[in-house]
């Protein structure tokens, strides 16, 4: 059988300049992966062009078998491929219960709505408490914790995060983060986050991104100790 | 080919035409194309230049020509002083659209100014007893010296001084465009927030612009008054404001030069496209689709395509 | 006070009228950030062909209606299509699609003029005979058009704040890329939007040309009536769109009775020009 999501040789960047270079990586059934890297490195713009954001200038994807190096987001959406972006405050106008019935769009997503709404507001009673307020009106936190939960509203069957806890503070991250080892459970991840316990908790395989290449990849059998991943973190990696 | 050797070659060209061309149907087209070239170039300095849509430049021409209407017409006035009079009225009239413009920001300033020539236009509609209304004014007095009157010898007097007037009007904005303000605006367009920064005063810099660029087609508004001896409402049509305004995006704005020799191409082009039978309509149609068809695949203009490609950045 | 009722009801006619048209530029701009100047003249296309249809091939007034409301959206899809996609991306592409547009009216405007000609036309009226309003009197057209606009409006309202389709609408203009992510077909979203937008502005051309005759330029001076609207409103919400379409409306009758015909579209320029310096962003908008 073939794998989950493989990427091949992929290139990709914002007009003439090129982020990521000759990419290749995978996920199998069953498994999370996690992707880090120093700041400005590429794993954001990865994430976009799996998504169907921009367009890789060259490789392949293929998600469950099928390509989608040319799909549209919407599409790849619909496969169950679902991200939830770095830093979004989705839309500013919209309260909580709104964002998050709109969010189960397409009809797979529709069926298991109601299931999947009872299953957020559990994993975060504070949206539950706020269901009537505006998206603009929460705190960094709370967005994170909404913009993680329209896209579990989207059924995935796949779930990129783009770095959930940046910016939160000790109490929120460690809130949020109870959150994702719950998900991480039922819904196969590809994360980026900064916190290294938080990454090494909830995935199975890491690969570093720097300079928009695949530095390194990281198993459970090659597992570097806690300061090394640190020090790759922050760029030391030759 | 420098920009300074192709005006001063055009220049010669169009001085030695009338030597040439003794009918006075084609030299009525190089009128007319005088004056859009003056009524364009000058909407490239506040669309081009300074990257501010005033969608109601018309008004400026349509000031000029109801300037020298009632000026002349009305109050007896000698058009050979209506229409400077025309110039100063059109800068004040851009004096006032800038009031409103000056502090609003992207689709509001079109908004506004495309409102402000609407409502001008209403104007005019309304204020029959002085504009005469839709009708318009006819019989305006026309342009003599002693007495030679300018239509004679096949429109000869007309010719030249239309042609005077864009010469001195495009020197005008060679001059303005390569001054110290030309620069701080072209400086503001490229990127607001830097300017402000620099200190560049942005409400001052757009009431000036307004008004330096109502002047010309003010004054080409008095002539084209005293040259077709009507003023109608006409001017302020959709028809004539889209003309002016391809002529301005074909040529490829911020070139001064390109929107003149659109003018004279889209001119030319819509007249004899006027004498085809059933085309009378079709010609603004066709203009239309012109337009979009630069935009979409030229969108410097035909300025853009004639000059050596620049480097990408 | 015969005077201040029937000025009262004209107004609200013109607001109705405005709030219908305004509503669809709204629509638009808050879905793609586009203004579009071919709205007058899809209004127009509306009127022509609910006449075409009901008049000229005598099917009837509903048939017409139906018809009329149906082109003007098919031809708003069309004008996304052709003068709008292709400039997504642009760095300034509200500017270039503002220029698209206008060429997109002249195209529609000359063309209507090349179909149907200059001569005059006019629809029936959608109910014949007259209403009595406390003592005033108006055509049970007008008083249609006073019941059935804020009606559409009302349906808007709940299409958007309420269903799927309505609230995409909503998200994309917020935030395209996680409206994306979400599994929304943002291109479609923008089709539908204009579709919508043309689809009122339809409307309000079919009720319009029971009241006026149908020429070319009939879209021209309503398009701008709804930009006053909209400057006065600000472009940012239906609600404060549709608040400065009635105002307008009942200024406007107010300046026709105290001012005159003559004098009331300089005087409303000019109450606008005041509200500009003083509030850059519309009366009702946020700054
Ligand atoms: N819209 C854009 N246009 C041009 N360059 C961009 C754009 N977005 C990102 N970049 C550049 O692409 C590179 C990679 O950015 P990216 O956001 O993918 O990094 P990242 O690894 O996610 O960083 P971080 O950890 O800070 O989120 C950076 O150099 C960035 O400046
Ligand atoms: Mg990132």
């Amino acid at each position: 059988m073939s794998r989950f999501l493989e990427v091949e040789g992929m290139t990709a960047g914002y007009g003439a300049v090129t982020v990521l270079r000759n990419i290749s990586l995978y996920v199998d059934h069953g498994e999370n992966v996690g992707l880090f890297g120093p700041n400005g490195h590429g794993k954001t713009t990865l994430l976009r062009t799996l998504s169907g954001l921009m367009r890789a200038a060259m490789g392949k994807v293929r998600f469950d078998g099928q390509d989608i190096s040319r799909a549209r987001p919407w599409e790849i959406v619909g496969l169950g491929m679902v991200q939830a972006q770095q830093g979004n405050t989705l839309f500013g106008e919209m309260e909580i219960a709104e964002t998050l019935e709109l969010a189960a769009f397409n009809r797979r997503a529709r069926e298991k709505a109601a299931a999947n709404l009872d299953r957020i507001y559990t994993l975060f009673p504070r949206l539950a408490e706020r269901k009537r307020q505006k998206a603009k009106t929460l705190s960094g936190g709370e967005r994170q914790m909404l913009s993680i939960g329209a896209a579990l509203m989207c059924a995935p069957r796949l779930l990129l995060l783009d770095e959930p806890t940046l910016g939160l503070s000790p109490r929120l991250k460690e809130e949020l983060a109870e959150a994702l080892r719950a998900i991480s459970q039922d819904v196969p991840l590809v994360v980026v986050e900064q916190d290294v316990e938080l990454l090494l908790a909830l995935s199975n395989r890491l690969y570093l991104i720097e300079h928009g290449e695949v530095q390194r990849e990281i198993g459970k059998d090659n597992a570097p100790d806690h300061q090394e991943i640190m020090d790759m973190y922050f760029g030391e990696h030759a | 080919m420098t920009r300074a050797s192709l005006l001063f070659g055009g220049l010669l060209v169009l001085a030695v035409i009338p030597l040439f061309v003794q009918d006075s149907y084609t030299r009525h087209l190089f009128i007319l194309a005088f004056i859009y070239a003056v009524i364009a170039s000058n909407w490239d300095l506040s669309l081009g230049y300074a990257g501010l849509f005033n969608f109601g430049h018309l008004v400026f021409f349509a000031t000029g020509v109801y300037t020298v209407a009632i000026a002349a017409k009305t109050l007896g006035i000698s058009p050979w002083l209506a229409i400077p009079m025309s110039g100063v009225t059109a800068a004040i009239a851009g004096l006032i659209v800038s009031a409103p413009v000056a502090r609003l920001k992207g689709i509001y300033v079109v908004l506004v100014t495309f409102a402000f020539g609407q409502l001008v236009l209403q104007l005019i509609l309304s204020q029959s007893h002085l504009t005469g209304g839709a009708e318009g004014m006819v019989r305006i007095p026309y342009l003599q010296i002693g007495d030679y009157k300018f239509i004679s010898d096949f429109k000869l007097g007309y010719y030249y001084v239309a042609l005077g007037l864009l010469i001195v009007s495009t020197l005008y904005l060679l001059w303005v465009t390569n001054s110290t303000f030309g620069k701080s605006l072209l400086a503001v367009r490229d990127n607001e927030d830097y300017a402000r920064a620099r200190g560049i005063w942005i409400t001052r810099q757009r009431v000036l612009v307004l008004t330096l660029s109502a002047i010309f087609p003010g004054v080409a508004g008095g002539f084209f008054a005293a040259y077709l001896r009507v003023a109608s409402p006409e001017v302020l049509s959709f028809g004539t404001l889209s003309l002016a305004l391809s002529m301005v995006l074909i040529g490829g704005a911020g070139t001064i030069i390109g929107p003149i020799i659109a003018a004279f191409l889209l001119i030319f082009a819509t007249e004899a496209m006027a004498g085809i039978r059933g085309m009378e309509d079709a010609r603004f149609l066709i203009v239309a689709i012109g337009m979009i068809l630069v935009l979409r695949f030229a969108p410097g203009g035909l300025a853009q395509l004639v000059r050596a490609p620049r480097k990408k950045p | 006070m015969d005077t201040l009722i029937s000025t009262l009801l004209s107004g609200v006619v013109l607001g109705a009228l405005y709030a219908l048209m305004a509503s669809g530029l709204s629509l638009v701009w808050t879905t793609l950030g586009v203004f579009n100047f071919a709205h007058g003249a899809l209004m127009t296309i509306g009127a022509f062909v609910a006449w075409t249809v009901s008049e000229a091939v005598g099917l009837g007034l509903p048939a017409g209606v139906v018809a009329g409301v149906a082109s003007a959206a098919l031809l708003g899809v069309v004008v996304e299509y052709l003068l709008i996609r292709p400039f997504y991306g642009r760095p300034n592409m509200l500017l270039i699609t503002v220029m698209t547009t206008l060429a997109g009216m002249i195209i529609l405007e000359k063309g209507a003029q090349m179909i149907w000609g200059a001569r005059l036309k006019q629809l029936p009226r959608l109910i014949d005979g007259e209403v009595s309003i406390f003592g005033a009197v108006i055509s049970a057209h007008e008083a249609l058009i006073i019941v059935v606009a804020p009606l559409i409006l009302l349906a808007l309202w709940q299409f958007t704040t309420r269903t799927y389709l309505g609230r995409s609408l909503r998200a994309v203009g917020q935030n395209q890329d996680a409206a994306a992510l979400l599994g929304i077909n943002v291109s479609f979203t923008f089709a539908l939007a204009f579709g919508l937008g043309a689809a009122l502005a339809g409307l309000t051309g079919v009720l319009l040309g029971g009241i006026r005759f149908i020429t070319p330029s009939l879209g021209a001076e309503p398009l701008v009536k709804a930009m006053i609207v909209v400057i006065f409103g600000g472009l940012g919400s239906l609600g404060a769109t549709v608040g400065a379409a009635f105002v307008i409306g009942l200024a406007e009758a107010f300046l026709v009775l105290t001012l005159g015909l003559y004098w009331t579209p300089f005087a409303l320029f000019l109450g606008l020009i005041a509200v500009l310096i003083f509030r850059p962003n519309g009366l009702f908008g946020r700054v």
